[in-house]
């Protein structure tokens, strides 16, 4: 049914939910994972090279160590899984390596933010699901 | 309070603080959020310097000058050195002259005032630039580290102005100029030196030997009418190639910037913005804006073309070259301590800069992005490609 997997990986519950479906999912229909974090808090209108460089080098740190517990996790279960960090807006960046990857479907976790955010912003799912040229699952 | 060192201490750590935590939570930088609180402590806390804050802000702004010079890196700069050099002179004195020009004769602002109107809006911001070229991975390419290059001459155009155009010529500035000139041709040298012998010690003595020489030269600059600045930014670049290699040294002398020095000089900052003078101003403060956008674009952009820029790749670096934060403020706090600008009129600058900063970014993120590089970690297997890296120059 689907082939390849695009996972979001924020390290946030909602985001662990989102993987273990799209894990199981994977396993059923005998597809590839691609699990991508994006590092969104990167300081925008920095002072200092140093200061992007820093907060880059703590997301990368966080997300790379999550990233070898995930490892683990999906190859245990027999499922292929390709895993990668890349800055930026996560719901552009996922929608478009979504694209660019042929992936056929995108799995995210209902919410990582708050509420506020939520209120002014909208989700980040709610803005993959406008952008994604496939099929998005929202886990709750 | 101001009588009670450490409540006064406690409310201004307090207000850093709590722009560290805006910063985390927001994605933007802690020295923007600094200034913004800092306005909003000024306008309706009353919140006022005293001399030990205006010390510690002046520090601040040396070395995160000279952090700013020291985070250029020299082979790039020594490889890409013509087209860069081009780029960032014109970069500079496209903006100084608009800005001058528009400041005087249309905004009706005296000489030296125009003339800090012109520094102020010369700059172009290397962080702002690097973490949006960060974003699109831009920052590992040739153009990428092309275009910083050129960033850090414009840089160091801003920082001759300020330590030149208002200094007295005497004898003062012919000592404060020969030292400078000796220490930095040993500085390396001596760098290494004290590192090799003495340094990662927990008594910290090359951090010491760094700020030794920042508080010599820039009491000498001061005793010339210069400005600090100068000396920490060309103190930063000589020995850049020194910090390249030594990462911990880089990590200590930011740790100290950020938690103790940064915070005071850029609350400070947004402390003088008068709100009543942005709404006064907010014609001048658009129409200054525009003037640093388009010069910038005018000179820039047919630069890119020239060095054979493919279009997008041209007007994206050109709106990033338009950027401008650090040394905008710098030099209005400048203008505005040796009584060269008002209050009204330093308001106008660190708006317009402000504006700077983000404006221009918004636009290249949203209509000019070039295509993407590499993502930042493995690449991928067969069968998930990636998109073509970008062009290089």
């Amino acid at each position: 049914m689907f082939h390849r997997i695009l996972v979001g990986l924020d390290g946030s519950d909602g985001g662990q939910r989102a993987l273990e479906s799209a894990a199981e999912l994977a396993g059923l229909c005998r597809a590839d994972m691609l699990v991508i974090s994006v590092e969104e808090k990167l300081p925008a209108y920095a002072a200092t090279v140093g200061e992007v460089e820093d907060e880059e080098r703590y997301e990368h740190g966080y997300f790379q160590q999550l990233h070898d517990e995930v490892r683990r996790l999906i190859e245990s279960r027999g499922v292929s899984v390709h895993l990668e960090v890349v800055p930026g807006h996560p719901a552009l960046a996922l929608a478009r390596l979504a694209a660019e990857r042929g992936c056929d479907l995108i799995v995210l976790g209902h919410t990582g933010h708050s509420r506020l955010h939520h209120l002014f912003l909208g989700s980040t799912a709610d803005r993959v699901v406008e952008r994604a040229h496939c099929a998005v699952l929202v886990v709750r | 309070m101001d009588s009670n060192v450490w409540l006064t201490a406690a409310a201004w750590m307090a207000l850093a603080l709590l722009a560290s935590l805006v910063s985390i939570r927001a994605g933007i930088s802690v020295a923007l959020i600094e200034i913004l609180i800092g306005v909003v402590a000024g306008n309706f806390l009353g919140v006022h310097t005293t001399p030990w804050i205006d010390f510690l802000a002046t520090f601040g702004s040396g070395l995160l000058t000279f952090l700013a010079g020291a985070e250029i890196d020299p082979d790039s700069l020594r490889r890409h050195f013509k087209p860069a050099a081009a780029i960032g002179a014109v970069s500079f004195f496209a903006p100084f002259l608009g800005a001058v020009a528009f400041a005087h004769w249309v905004g009706g602002w005296d000489r030296q005032a125009a003339w800090i109107a012109g520094i102020s809006l010369s700059t172009t911001s290397v962080a702002v630039v690097y973490a949006v070229m960060l974003e699109t991975g831009l920052n590992r390419t040739e153009l990428g580290k092309l275009i910083l290059a050129a960033c850090f001459i414009t840089d160091l155009g801003t920082v001759l102005a300020l330590g030149v155009l208002f200094a007295n010529f005497n004898a003062w500035l012919l000592l404060f100029v020969a030292v400078t000139a000796a220490v930095l041709w040993q500085l390396p040298r001596l760098t290494k030196l004290v590192i090799a012998r003495v340094g990662h010690r927990v008594s910290e003595p090359e951090v010491k030997f760094i700020f030794l020489v920042l508080f010599l030269l820039g009491g000498l600059a001061k005793l010339a009418q210069s400005e600090a600045v100068l000396p920490a930014y060309l103190v930063g670049l000589v020995i850049a190639g020194v910090f390249v290699r030594d990462r911990v040294l880089m990590d200590r002398m930011r740790a100290i910037a950020f938690t103790m020095l940064t915070p005071f000089y850029f609350l400070k900052a947004g402390l003088y913005v008068a709100l009543p003078a942005v709404a006064a101003g907010a014609l001048l403060i658009a129409a200054l804006l525009l003037v640093k956008m388009g010069s910038k674009i005018v000179s820039i952009w047919p630069l890119t073309r020239l060095f054979r820029f493919g279009q997008r790749e041209g007007i994206y670096t050109t709106l990033l070259m338009s950027t401008g934060l650090t040394f905008g403020t710098i030099s209005a706090l400048f203008g505005l301590s040796n009584h060269i600008i008002d209050q009204a009129q330093y308001t106008v600058l660190v708006t317009v800069v402000i504006g700077s900063a983000v404006i221009p970014t918004l636009i290249a993120q949203r209509y000019f992005e070039p295509p993407r590089a590499q993502p930042v970690t493995e690449p991928p297997p067969a069968g998930l490609a990636v998109a073509a890296p970008v062009a290089e120059a």
